[in-house]
């Protein structure tokens, strides 16, 4: 018998996933972009034709001008929005977690609280509002509470299901070294989780545009959503879409800052995006 | 439940109750849901031997494993690692325990999954000492080479190697082994099996494998053991006279070949239910 019996062995390897190539990726963003261009002409077309009154449906054109004239004010708006938003979102995932990670350490305290949650979740929460600012007054506060009400679940949920997704062989391997179950939580179930998570996370990040949003229409003297509000009441609908096309803005820059944290966290990830 | 009487061992292979065994379980029965799973097991592994289980689907052999490695409690009898009790034998480390799916940790290099569970086991052992045992378990498994991979990187049998080299890093003195080639191809199976003998005759580990491969448990074991079904009982034990080392070519030796068929006769006889003791 040979020293080194393991070298001549033809195991093949898999390939490598970083293949992708820069012109697959514009090339499945092309169609998207003349679709968007070719809505916009007509809309523009639609409204001039058919003289559509500027505070029923506002030509691109004129929200345009719109966004130009005001944009001063819309980008201090704007600035207002993302940190309610930005604070929002973080306070919802450290929250999220917390409650995942109580859930599934302490059994008692678990079995009493997910319940709750679930329960909690069939709660139309944009309808609590006007309890928070009634509450917390027309600041920070307010919004930074619906937002967390609205945007937590996700994390914890995807986070839970994570966690109690670690394979049986696996938690009887840790088992026959004799394992704590907090040495069993944080170098197995929370790291295995962190997939799911950063999926929950991405969805927490657009549910925390909607909930600053809705907190600014409950009462504010700022932000996106106060200037939405505003602007309606004066028929100034080309500066409500200005807004709505910032608020989108927003919500796109933070469901990708998601994503980017996404692939820092867990390179290791199976990537669903493969074709 | 009813217990049936405890049967004679006539018949066996002489190695029963030998001074030198390092497992010995006797009279183990396990009640699960109602169903008496495993019945008045009775089994001795020699120090350094290799031994395989084997049995159709249903039979109770992976329980049994469980069993011997303190993952499940026998309803009745007893089970005794080097004199100690399977708990107590696995909290020192001494139980290795590798299944059909490798397990390892898909953020974690190849060299840091072979150190893992022996980092759990001691922690005394510092982040280098770790890394140069989980380094010197991969050059035994043959993938020294691969300890900055990640799993995604290896194939199935390179990963079941990881998860060899890390059963093999707490120096256990039994391995435990549930189907651990079961998911392979059968080219792969071969050179892992032959990788697996050679791994056993360097390190002088206690093997019990469980397989339903017939060529497998001949080409690796030194004795096997058939198990029946409804109860999950040991019907029949073969030793495995072929002379160590053995290679593939084993295969093609007319001894190789009438164990085949002997132990495809005694797998025939055992899926009849019941058990004619």
């Amino acid at each position: 018998m040979s020293d080194q019996p393991f070298t001549n062995l033809s195991e093949s390897r898999p390939e490598s996933r970083l293949a992708s190539s820069w012109s697959a990726a514009t090339g499945s963003w092309l169609p998207a972009v003349i679709l968007l261009l070719a809505t916009i002409m007509a809309w523009e077309a639609v409204v001039r034709i058919f003289a559509i009154s500027a505070f029923i449906i506002p030509a691109p054109s004129e929200i345009a001008q719109s966004l130009v004239a005001q944009w001063a004010t819309l980008m201090q708006a704007t600035l207002v929005t993302a940190g309610e938003i930005l604070f929002g979102f973080l306070v919802s995932v450290v929250v999220g977690i917390a409650i995942a990670l109580v859930i599934v350490r302490f059994d008692w305290l678990g079995r009493a609280l997910y319940p709750l949650v679930v329960l909690f979740q069939n709660v139309p929460k944009v309808a609590l509002a006007p309890i928070f600012i009634l509450w917390f007054g027309y600041g920070l506060a307010p919004k930074i509470g619906l937002i967390l009400v609205i945007a937590f679940f996700p994390v914890t949920l995807s986070m839970l299901a994570g966690m109690q997704s670690v394979d049986r062989s696996l938690l009887s391997l840790m088992n026959s070294v004799g394992a704590s179950r907090t040495q069993i939580l944080f170098r197995i179930r929370v790291p295995h989780s962190l997939p799911n998570l950063m999926a929950g996370t991405k969805i927490a990040a657009t549910l925390s545009v909607i909930g600053a949003i809705v907190g600014e229409f409950a009462g504010a003297s700022d932000g996106l959503g106060y200037v939405i509000q505003f602007a309606s009441t004066q028929l100034d609908t080309a500066l409500v879409f200005a807004a709505l096309l910032l608020v989108s803005v927003l919500g796109i820059a933070f469901y990708y800052a998601a994503e980017i944290l996404e692939r820092i966290v867990v390179p290791w990830a199976p990537k669903f995006s493969q074709s | 439940m009813r217990m049936e009487p405890i049967r004679p061992a006539g018949g066996r292979p002489a190695h029963i109750r030998h001074d030198d065994d390092l497992i010995s379980a006797k009279g183990v029965s396990v009640v699960m849901a109602r169903q008496l799973v495993l019945q008045n097991i009775d089994l001795s592994v020699p120090k350094g031997s290799f031994v395989s289980l084997i049995g159709p689907s249903g039979c109770g052999k992976s329980t049994l494993l469980k069993v011997l490695a303190g993952l499940a409690n026998p309803t009745s009898g007893s089970v005794s690692i080097a004199g100690l009790s399977p708990g107590e034998a696995a909290r020192k480390r001494m139980i290795g325990l590798v299944f059909q799916d490798a397990n390892l940790l898909p953020w974690k290099n190849a060299v840091d999954n072979a150190s893992m569970l022996l980092g759990i086991a001691d922690k005394s052992l510092s982040r280098a000492q770790l890394k140069a045992r989980g380094q010197e378990m991969l050059e035994l498994v043959g993938l020294g080479d691969s300890a900055h991979k990640r799993p995604h990187e290896l194939s199935g049998g390179m990963r079941q190697r990881v998860a060899i080299a890390r059963a093999l890093a707490l120096d256990p003195a039994v391995l435990l082994m549930d189907e651990p080639f079961g998911a392979l191809d059968a080219i792969t199976r071969d050179q892992m099996g032959q990788s697996l003998l050679e791994i056993w005759q360097r390190t002088g580990k206690t093997i019990v494998l469980v397989t339903h491969s017939i060529d497998e448990a001949i080409h690796l074991s030194r004795h096997v053991h058939v198990l029946g079904i409804k109860p999950g009982r040991i019907t029949e034990s073969l030793d495995i006279g072929l002379p160590y080392p053995r290679d593939l070519s084993v295969t093609e030796d007319p001894e190789f070949v009438r164990l085949v068929v002997q132990l495809r006769m005694m797998l025939r006889a055992s899926h009849q239910p019941g058990g004619a003791s």
